[in-house]
């Protein structure tokens, strides 16, 4: 499954590296627009750290609002870049080429910022570092590491620290390019990141084990951060519907779903800012699309598991909240939000070829997507906490005020930023993968008909 | 983790990796040996008709000393264990072949009807489904208000509203669809191979093959309308396997032991199925290969892919059970605390460690070592070890769920013992898999084992070429 | 005699592989010469020497520094504060699976990390002789011989089709 023509080295060089030696007319206007956001929820933050969490909409019962559903989607994303780039690259899927690495720099950036959304949520982010982390000897102040909150950061560390070595690793030889191709300040930068890289064999043939070998190694972290991630709900018996066992494969399979939309609509965007018509080409978005209608009906699969078991026990305050997910409005519309977007719009559209090659429906579709497992994390959180206790002061709802809405606003904003100030110093799509997809393909003719196909060392 | 050799004549895979047969070579040799019976298949054969008939004993002495309902359902623990292992396996065994057709993977070719002949053993399923019909106990509580029997008016299922037939019509009903299905899917893929048969084949050989590939010549029109009907009678199959899974293992299991509410049961044990299917075929392949005379089909190819799955289903078959256990482990409610020490820490304890040993540990440290996956061997031996405690699973599971005492209570409030099988339980479990065993191994000497037509196929999509200096596996994927 | 190093350019890589050859029937020792590439040429594409690694031993040393690790740091500071909490021991594993495992595939990843950069011989401080058309496809065949030898090294290079030899000035 090839398209498109063949590539010479000079003209990948020339086009992928567009996006760095020269800057488009466009870029830091937006770039302007997006840090004003961001730096807007900075000054919110501020205001909140001052004033206190009061200022925001969180009060009993409901103390997990829109912060820690921001971080469940945030951390969702970030599953896209693992899962895109390890699996596929364990699959030896020639398709994956263009993807991997914006997939894998997606994954560092939503990650950060999911990091920062519980922090903020602390509300005094400065007494974070001693509940993850053993320092303050002196007052014998240890972290609890029987909380799922503790497990948390130490997943996300992992998972953080881990991919971004991978990324690194995977552009030495590509900021050894950079280095022949700069003047001046940036040549002696890249040639600092480059390390000396001569692209001998030797260096390859680390270079190729250490995408194997690394994948394979970050597949089992990527798998275990959401799962942690669902067990700070699912530890728990109080808030109903929050215990139930399948949350970790549940989170998982949705953020790969959530993840891997957003890294289609990135690559969108980059073929469309950037000219890369001929290496984001439709047969990628294609196949994509074609994953994510697997991926899309294992989700359903356990949401429908999910709900099931939840009534399954008839007992009457979980059912109560099933009720209030799926009866009760205003909550009830969003779930029925949820469920069609996530699920049913997009794999509708998926299921034609037509639609999978029409970059502005395969767009929709992932955005789409987006909506509806941001919704989906909220339904999971809220509901579940908005339990009325003896004291009738703490009947409260949850309706978010202006501080959330800005912060979640520029969450958007902030990766939308990295990713671009990424893209004007490092390559987004690996120019040497590139490469060698060009040198391994090749043709096979079966009567009058020729077969795209591709060489391979096993 | 993987760990890579450091020559070239290590990493530079096997010289068997990619086997390319030659076609006429290959229609005469595989059709000769789909006839012939060796001495060893024959005695193979028969020591599993014994087992059958130690079966048929087994459960006739079962039925003759508890009946159906008079000492309730919980004698007949080691039956259902045996159904659904066989079931489990049996039915999920089709997908290797539905799955990887679907993916395009050239490798699957040489072992996809190995998958689909299992479609046999689905009629069999839906027979040994037949006594469970009577065991299961009924969803309406049948003493409520009497004070003698649980609290609940209804017992917890899956069946909320108890429609017309729940559970039994449907689980019997989803066990036929699935048999019915895997039979079309096998018919359909094994037509070109019997129509390719049937001119040189002779009697009664002739005349089913006549019969069920006369229709057959190979047009492009009818390749066309075969691919298509695969693809959608795999998606069908796929969505009704998982469906059917989810039920027999609510309402064989989960729902027998009061309190039981694990969402991810269902998950489980469709991962559990899906690791010891292939695990199945791979020992199958490796027979094959090793003694069936099938190596110049069937490459190293096969079991380097397919084992990467086996390792990846291993661990998540893993990570599913943590899930269970720590979320019953941070929540300690009674139920919780009382069922973790009935199906795994006391009255099941040890059958629960050695499940793990077989089902993760052994096949982990196997399949872990990158020179081991790139042998044929070793996936098979993972695969036994994936099967013996595949095995040990679901008698942990049913078995206990049979014997957990009142369903019609409201969580399980003490630690029943475990129970052991007595000489007609075991009867009951070699037999029912020495069922199995035999029909498939009749099955293999009428539709012949190797997907003639597929491998066929992929030989014109692979070749060996040479790249500057080196020789390499050029692979074509037509969309 | 000290070796020094002559590189030959080559657009074609079925040419550079020839240049292999030819350095082999030369007499050139197949450590003394290398193929510089910008992409991951199959291994064997130039008939080039194997390289042997050692790279799988990092990430068991790092898996078993990791857990042990994290081991430490979960008993101790549950030791150091000793809350009971469900009734369960002080030192209860299940709570410790999550950070141990954690920990293991941290320690794993970060030696596995160090294992590449060091089994590629990076960061490689003296730079040799280089030429930036590498990036742009070339392909670069480094070769270390004794001074004398350099006009017959170039002589074969030349006669593969190298479309520039360049020596250390």
């Amino acid at each position: 499954m090839q398209e498109g023509r063949p590539l010479s080295p000079t003209e990948i060089n020339r086009d992928l590296l567009r996006s760095i030696l020269d800057t488009p007319r466009w870029f830091w206007p937006v770039v302007g627009i997006l840090a004003t956001i961001v730096l807007a929820a900075a000054i919110t933050i501020g205001i909140m750290i001052n004033s206190g969490l009061g200022i925001t909409g969180l009060n009993r019962p409901v103390v997990w609002g829109f912060f820690i559903t921001n971080f469940v989607f945030w951390i969702g994303i970030s599953h896209a870049g693992v899962m895109l780039s390890a699996i596929l690259r364990l699959a030896k899927a020639e398709w994956r080429r263009p993807a991997t690495r914006a997939a894998e720099v997606l994954t560092i950036f939503s990650l950060i910022t999911a990091l920062s959304m519980p922090i903020i949520h602390t509300g005094r982010p400065w007494r974070a570092i001693y509940w993850f982390f053993p320092y303050d000897f002196a007052r014998g102040i240890w972290p609890n590491v029987r909380t799922p909150l503790v497990w948390d950061p130490s997943a996300i560390f992992t998972y953080l620290t881990s991919s971004t070595l991978f990324v690194l690793i995977a552009l030495i030889p590509d900021f050894a390019v950079l280095r022949d191709h700069t003047t001046g300040l940036t040549h002696r930068i890249y040639s600092l990141l480059a390390m000396g890289w001569e692209g001998n064999p030797r260096q390859w043939k680390m270079q190729i084990l250490s995408g194997v070998l690394l994948s394979a190694l970050i597949l089992p972290v990527f798998v275990s951060v959401h799962s942690i991630v669902s067990w700070d709900f699912g530890m728990a018996v109080a808030a109903k519907t929050w215990h139930s066992s399948i949350f970790a494969p549940y989170f998982v399979v949705g953020a790969v779903h959530s993840g891997v939309s957003a890294v289609v609509f990135v690559l969108i965007i980059l073929r469309y800012i950037y000219g890369w018509q001929a290496y984001i080409r439709h047969e990628h978005v294609d196949a994509l699309g074609r994953l994510l209608i697997v991926v899309a009906t294992g989700w359903f699969y356990f949401f429908v598991m999910e709900v099931i078991f939840g009534i399954y026990g008839r007992e009457a305050d979980e059912i109560a909240v099933r009720e209030l997910q799926f009866f009760i409005w205003p909550i009830s519309g969003w779930t029925l939000v949820f469920v069609i977007t996530t699920y049913f719009i997009p794999v509708a559209l998926w299921l034609t070829k037509a639609a999978r090659r029409n970059l502005w429906i395969m767009s929709l579709a992932c955005i789409s997507v987006n909506i509806g497992m941001w919704l989906e994390r909220y339904i999971i959180i809220v509901p579940g906490l908005m339990n009325r206790g003896v004291f009738t002061f703490t009947w409260n709802d949850y309706v978010p005020r202006f501080p959330e809405m800005i912060i979640i606003a520029a969450t958007f904003a902030f990766v939308s930023m990295l990713l671009l100030l990424f893209s004007r110093v490092f390559p987004l799509v690996p120019l040497y993968d590139i490469k060698e997809g060009e040198f391994l393909r090749t043709e096979v003719k079966i009567g009058r008909r020729v077969v795209p196909a591709t060489f391979r060392e096993d | 983790m993987s760990s890579h050799s450091s020559s070239h004549s290590e990493s530079q895979y096997p010289a068997d990796m990619w086997v390319l047969p030659n076609a006429q070579r290959m229609s005469w040799d595989v059709g000769g040996k789909t006839r012939s019976i060796p001495s060893l298949y024959k005695l193979v054969l028969i020591a599993t008709g014994v087992l059958a008939v130690l079966g048929v004993v087994g459960f006739f002495m079962r039925l003759s000393a508890d009946g159906f309902s008079a000492n309730g359902h919980g004698p007949w623990g080691y039956y259902a264990s045996a159904f659904a292992y066989v079931f489990l396996i049996t039915g999920a065994a089709p997908l290797v072949s539905v799955a990887f057709r679907i993916t395009k993977s050239h490798w699957r070719r040489s072992i996809s009807r190995i998958a689909e002949l299992f479609a046999v053993v689905g009629v069999l399923n839906v027979i040994l489904y037949i006594p469970l019909i009577f065991i299961l106990p009924s969803i309406n509580n049948p003493n409520f208000g009497a004070g003698v029997h649980g609290e609940l008016v209804i017992r917890r299922t899956i069946w909320m509203e108890v429609p017309f037939g729940a559970p039994h019509l449907w689980n019997f009903l989803g066990l036929l669809a699935l048999a019915v299905t895997s039979l079309a899917i096998l018919w359909m893929s094994a037509t070109p191979d019997m129509a390719e048969a049937r001119s040189s084949a002779t009697g009664l050989r002739k005349l089913k093959y006549n019969l069920l590939s006369g229709h057959w010549y190979g047009t492009g029109r009818q390749w066309n309308r075969q691919k298509a009907n695969l693809a959608i009678l795999g998606a069908l199959y796929f969505m009704t396997l998982i469906f059917v899974q989810f039920l027999i293992v609510s309402d064989y299991a989960m729902s027998l032991i009061a309190g039981w509410k694990d969402s991810i049961l269902p998950p489980l044990y469709t991962v559990t199925g899906f690791q010891s299917a292939l695990s199945l075929i791979l020992i199958i392949a490796f027979v094959m290969r090793r003694w069936g005379g099938y190596r110049e089909y069937i490459g190293i190819s096969p079991f380097w892919a397919a084992s990467k799955i086996q390792l990846g289903l291993t661990l998540l078959w893993t990570y599913h059970l943590f899930a269970f256990f720590i979320t019953f482990w941070y929540g300690r409610l009674e139920v919780e605390q009382n069922l973790l020490r009935y199906l795994l820490f006391e009255s099941y304890g040890p059958i629960f460690w050695a499940n793990l040993l077989f089902i993760f540990f052994i096949p982990f440290f196997i399949l872990m070592w990158n020179p081991i996956r790139k042998s044929d061997w070793g996936p098979a031996l993972a695969g036994v070890s994936i099967l013996v405690g595949s095995l040990l699973f679901h008698i942990r599971m049913f078995v206990g769920a049979f014997n957990a005492g009142d369903i019609y209570d409201l969580g399980l409030s003490s630690v029943p013992p475990a129970v052991f099988p007595d000489i007609w339980d075991v009867f009951m479990v070699i037999g029912i898999i020495g069922l199995a065993a035999f029909l498939y191994l009749v099955a293999a000497k009428v539709i012949p084992i190797l997907s003639i037509w597929e491998v066929k196929e992929g030989a014109l999509y692979q070749s060996k070429r040479r790249l500057f200096h080196g020789e390499y596996m050029v692979l074509a994927k037509p969309e | 005699m000290a070796k020094r190093p002559i590189l030959g350019l080559f657009n074609d890589a079925n040419a550079a592989a020839d240049a292999g050859d030819g350095l082999k029937s030369a007499g050139v020792s197949e450590k003394d010469y290398d193929f510089l590439t910008d992409a991951p040429y199959p291994e064997g594409a130039f008939g080039e020497r194997e390289e042997k690694h050692r790279l799988y031993i990092y990430p068991f040393v790092g898996a078993v520094l990791g857990l042990t690790s994290a081991l430490l740091l979960t008993t101790m500071s549950q030791m150091a504060y000793p809350l009971v909490t469900g009734g369960k021991p002080i030192i209860s594993l299940p709570p410790m699976a999550v950070i141990s495992y954690e920990g293991t595939m941290l320690g794993a990843i970060l030696f596995t990390v160090l294992g590449i950069i060091f089994e590629s011989r990076l960061p490689n401080l003296k730079k040799g002789l280089y030429d930036t058309r590498i990036t742009e496809g070339y392909i670069g065949v480094l070769v270390n011989a004794e001074e004398t030898q350099h006009d017959r090294v170039a002589d074969v290079l030349n006669q593969a089709g190298a479309v520039d030899v360049k020596r250390q000035s």
